[in-house]
Order: C-alpha cells, then sequence, then structure tokens
C-alpha cells in the first residue's frame, strides 16, 4: 500500500466509526459505555489521515526522499512504506457503509441454549405492584430457573423481546444479552406456550403466566411461559440486555 | 527541489523514479477508488443476496469485533508510537533489572497497573523491544497487561458472584503463565525468530512526524491483522454449533481443553470473557478458569496481530507453547484453588 493511499484509509475507517458511533448504530455492536471512545478513535484516525494526506501533498510528491524504502524485506512493506495487509481494513469499512448488518437476531439466538447463568443473590425479591408486571426476560429466566419460581406463581407478568422459532414448531420470546461487543452475546429465551409463533425476529410483548418447564433439572432448559395475550411492538434502540 | 519523480513527465521523459526501474502499473489510489465505486455500484445487487441470515449473523459479529477492538488499538498505537518517539531507551534500562531473569517477574507484575485489552498491548510490547526492552520482559508484558489488570479482575469479580478464588485464580495462573512464558524466552527464545522492525524515520527526524508515522504504520499494519482474527473469530462464532462444545462438559480434562479451545477461536476481550465464562454452568470450574486464562494469552486475533508486529516465525513458536503454559497453568492453580 503505497504512502497516498494509506491517508485515505486511515480517513476512510475513521469515517465508518463516527458514522455509526455518532447515531445509534454502534449498539447494534458494542455496548453504550463504549460510544465515548469510538467518537475519540475517529476523530483520531481522521485527523491522523488528513494530517498524514497534508504532509504528503507538503512534499510534493518528492517522496522517493522521505518515504521509507523497504527493498530487501520479506514483502512487508513493499517498496512504498505501507504494509499490504492494510487492505483488510476496508472489509470492515464496506461492511459499515454499504451492508450495515443488523443486530443479532432470531438467527444468532437459535445457535444458543438459552439458558441464563445463576443469579448474584439466592434470594429473590417479590415481584412489584401491577398486572401485569413488566419483566425482562433474565429476570424471568433467572427466577424460573434457580430456585425463585414461588415469586412468579399467581402473577401476570408481560415479557419484551423478539421471535425466535423453536425446532419443535413452537417459540420463545428473546433477547440477547451482551457484556462486551455481539461476539459475546449469549440469548436468553423464554419458551410460549398457547400462542401461535409470529414470524422471526419480529419484535412483541408476550403476557402470561408461570408454568415450570417439562424437565428434570430447569436450570438446563429454557424457562416457559403460558401465554394469554401476544402484542407486536417495536424494537427498542438498544436491542440487547 | 520541485523535480517531481512519482509521475511520468507529460513529455515522456521520467526522472529517476521507481517507475524507470519498474514497469508501471495501476497505481494503488486509482485501485482504492476503483474498488469504492465498484462496491458503491454493485451494492444494489449484493445486499440483498446477503439475506441469509447466517450471513448477516457472521456480518454483525464480523463488524463488532473489529469495532470493540478499535479504540484499544487505537490507544495501544498512540503509546507505542509515544515510546517510540518520545521515551529514550536508557528509561527502560533504569526501570528493568539488568538480568533478564529478574526483569520478566517485574514486567509482568507492571502489568497489574496497565489497563489495556490485548489489542492494545502488542504494539506496545512491539514497540518496547525495538527501545532495547528485553524481549522476555516485553512478552511478559505482553500476556499480563490484558489478563490482570484491575478492570479485568473487577469483572471477573462481577461474573462469579460469591466466588473470590475464581478472581484470585485467574491473577495467579495469567501471571504465572506471563512469567513461565518470559523464563522460557530466557533460556530457549531465539532472536532470528523476531522479524527486524523497520525504522519508519531516518535519523533527526523530528520527534512528532516520527510520532505520526509509527502511529500510522502501526495502526494500518495491526488493524489489518486484527480485521483477519476477526473473520476467523466470526466463523467459528457461527460455523461451530455450541452443543457440540457442550456434549464436551462430562469429562474434566476433555471440558477444559474445550474450554481452552473455544476461547482461542472466539477472541473475545479480556474484559467480557469472565461473563461468558460464567455462562458455562455445564462446565466444571477449572474448565472455565481455562477459557480467561487461555483467552487473553493466546486467540486467533492475537496470533494474527503478533504475526504481523513481531513476524510469522516467531507467531508460530510463540503461539502453541504460550497454548500449552496456559493449560498448564490453569490445571495447577485450578487442583489446588478451586
Amino acid at each position: 500500500m503505497n504512502n497516498e493511499v494509506q491517508p485515505v484509509v486511515l480517513v476512510l475507517v475513521g469515517a465508518a466509526v463516527l458514522k455509526i458511533s455518532l447515531g445509534e448504530a454502534y449498539l447494534r455492536y458494542v455496548k453504550e459505555s463504549l460510544q465515548p471512545f469510538l467518537v475519540a478513535s475517529g476523530v483520531v484516525l481522521v485527523l491522523l489521515g488528513l494530517l498524514s494526506a497534508w504532509k504528503d501533498l507538503d512534499r510534493g510528491g518528492n517522496s522517493t526522499s522521505s518515504a521509507p524504502v523497504d527493498h530487501a524485506g520479506d514483502g512487508h512493506d513493499r517498496a512504498h512504506g505501507g504494509p499490504g495487509i492494510a487492505w483488510m481494513l476496508l472489509l470492515p469499512v464496506a461492511a459499515i457503509f454499504l451492508v450495515a448488518p443488523p443486530a443479532l437476531g432470531a438467527d444468532a439466538a437459535s445457535r444458543d441454549s438459552g439458558t441464563v447463568a445463576g443469579p448474584r443473590e439466592t434470594s429473590f425479591v417479590p415481584l412489584p405492584e401491577g398486572d401485569p408486571v413488566p419483566l425482562s426476560v433474565a429476570d424471568y429466566a433467572v427466577r424460573a430457573g434457580w430456585g425463585g419460581a414461588d415469586t412468579l406463581q399467581g402473577r401476570r407478568v408481560a415479557l419484551d423481546g423478539f421471535v425466535t422459532p423453536a425446532e419443535d414448531g413452537g417459540w420463545y420470546v428473546t433477547r440477547i444479552a451482551m457484556s462486551c461487543c455481539a461476539a459475546d452475546g449469549q440469548a436468553v429465551k423464554v419458551k410460549v406456550l398457547g400462542q401461535p409463533a409470529p414470524p422471526a425476529d419480529t419484535w412483541v410483548e408476550v403476557t402470561g403466566t408461570y408454568v415450570p418447564p417439562d424437565a428434570q433439572d430447569p436450570r438446563t432448559v429454557p424457562a416457559v411461559i403460558q401465554a394469554s395475550g401476544v402484542v407486536e411492538t417495536t424494537a427498542p434502540s438498544n436491542p440487547y440486555l | 527541489m520541485t523535480e517531481r519523480t512519482t509521475a511520468p513527465r507529460p513529455d515522456g521523459v521520467q526522472g529517476p523514479s521507481r517507475s524507470s526501474r519498474r514497469p508501471r502499473r495501476p497505481g494503488a489510489l486509482e485501485t482504492l477508488v476503483f474498488a469504492v465505486l465498484l462496491l458503491v455500484v454493485a451494492q444494489q445487487w449484493l445486499v440483498p443476496r446477503l439475506d441469509a441470515p447466517a450471513l448477516q449473523t457472521w456480518a454483525t459479529i464480523f463488524v463488532s469485533i473489529c469495532v470493540q477492538a478499535l479504540p484499544f488499538l487505537v490507544a495501544g498505537v498512540l503509546v507505542s508510537g509515544a515510546i517510540a518517539a518520545y521515551v529514550p531507551p536508557e528509561f527502560f534500562h533504569r526501570v528493568l533489572p539488568r538480568r533478564p531473569a529478574l526483569a520478566v517477574p517485574v514486567a509482568g507484575m507492571s502489568g497489574v497497573v496497565v489497563p489495556g485489552c490485548e489489542c492494545a498491548s502488542v504494539p506496545i510490547a512491539g514497540s518496547l523491544v525495538a527501545r532495547g526492552v528485553t524481549p522476555a520482559a516485553a512478552f511478559a508484558f505482553l500476556l499480563a497487561a490484558p489478563a490482570i489488570n484491575p478492570i479485568v479482575l473487577v469483572a471477573t469479580a462481577v461474573a462469579f458472584p460469591g466466588q473470590p478464588e475464581m478472581v484470585l485464580g485467574r491473577f495467579l495462573a495469567s501471571l504465572m503463565v506471563a512469567v513461565v512464558m518470559g523464563w522460557l524466552w530466557v533460556r530457549f527464545g531465539r532472536t532470528t525468530w523476531l522479524r527486524p522492525r523497520r525504522r519508519h524515520s531516518p535519523e533527526g527526524t523530528p520527534p512528532f512526524e516520527m510520532f505520526r508515522r509509527s502511529v500510522q504504520h502501526d495502526f494500518l499494519h495491526a488493524g489489518g491483522f486484527l480485521v483477519i482474527g476477526g473473520i476467523v473469530a466470526a466463523s467459528v462464532n457461527v460455523l461451530v454449533p455450541s452443543s457440540v462444545i457442550e456434549t464436551l462438559a462430562e469429562r474434566w480434562w476433555l471440558a477444559v481443553l474445550a474450554l481452552a479451545l473455544l476461547a482461542v477461536v472466539v477472541a473475545i476481550c479480556s474484559e467480557a470473557d469472565a461473563f461468558v465464562a460464567a455462562s458455562f454452568t455445564q462446565f466444571s470450574r477449572t474448565a472455565q478458569l481455562a477459557f480467561m486464562v487461555v483467552g487473553p494469552a493466546v486467540d486467533v486475533k492475537l496470533i494474527a496481530l503478533q504475526a504481523g508486529t513481531f513476524g510469522r516465525s516467531f507467531a508460530l513458536h510463540f503461539a502453541p507453547v504460550t497454548f500449552v503454559v496456559a493449560v498448564a497453568s490453569t490445571v495447577l492453580v485450578g487442583c489446588w484453588l478451586l
């Protein structure tokens, strides 16, 4: 990669980061808390690219004396100072500008078991007032799987999430829990009984009551809800838990 | 001094430039413009065909790995550029013990105070070596910094509530990996495995210009390798069903090996890996520990970055040994603590 292209690549990568981090699109890929760092690194890259382009112009093309030339190398810095591997950086840039991959959805969730890790506390506080009680699928799944099922008994709850079809023809209301980026996303699924499956990836609110899962150990299977109603909703701006 | 040497002159006379020595090829800038135009035109046709759900999942995970790593990589190349341009080599000779065998544990412990992720520590270690720090100490730092810094330890404590022995186990096993690898390098390492680091600037370049060039080169270079690591990790994430891994949980040594290998291929950043490890509820705690000790020390993203920074021969020697040492440390600490 020669010296004329390097600044362009820097600016392109920086612009791609700024494009997603100045809006809400970055929430499809990473945690909210990363935003300031994304903006900062985008600005650094754009400035670096502009500075570098300006230096090149300033040199007036008399680049042979100022650019490091490596003829004896292993091809890593071919002739004009820049690493050829840097072309790979255009791949995520193209993906962001042209494809803009969506947030993880039913396809990713169907690859996970959908069970949850144990809770921090072993005692569960009673559900708040309300009928139905709005509850996150993770809260519901932890209560159902880890010994808090009695706090759910006799209460109507409302769970938000997207639709993931199950292999047996049923479906799950699903959220993906993310701790850093989408690569570590873990699906949390609650099996919905008693209502026909909406199309995959539809965002819904499921109202229903707790029923125990059909398994010896409730920690090894997704939690279950006996649904009385399903309403279509819109996707939240941050789709992850 | 206004003679232009990069382009053929209008009258067909060429200056004493590379273009007179080699056949004229389309320049990289033209290639880039053409590639971008082609992609923009092809978008209409391409995007509907990328509709397959698995491909979309792949693209999301690929982009998110790159986006997640980018701020850390930028921070890393800024620090390594600053080391290259502003910190005199004598500084490291003063703070590090002269004997490599002693410098290794000191460098390893210094990882405790530097909150960084693997993507940042590779270029920093690279510039430490270039500044004359003994490679063994630089590698101890490289392995320790992402694994045992305060952010990672706090994240581990949050992911394993009420189990401080997991945090302690992680700290001890990771520090052991860093120090053992440093000592192994003192004993067996060969400098011929390391690619000689090229100077980005001739003598007498002003420090800021040296800083700028070093940052630019290191970012483009390490960034390219990071993308390759991201491709591999996203592919594994989509192609290997988690049920395959879960069936391995029953035998304890298989479980340790399975989660250790998984850590290598999924390349999750060290601040997040504890949460993922905690979600493998069917696995033994030693196996979960293996996931957290191996991941920050050796994963596909890191191997690619190391190959880029230190050379392919280095990565081929260093990565497999690191894996073995990391698994062995985990088992030792696991048997004793967990």
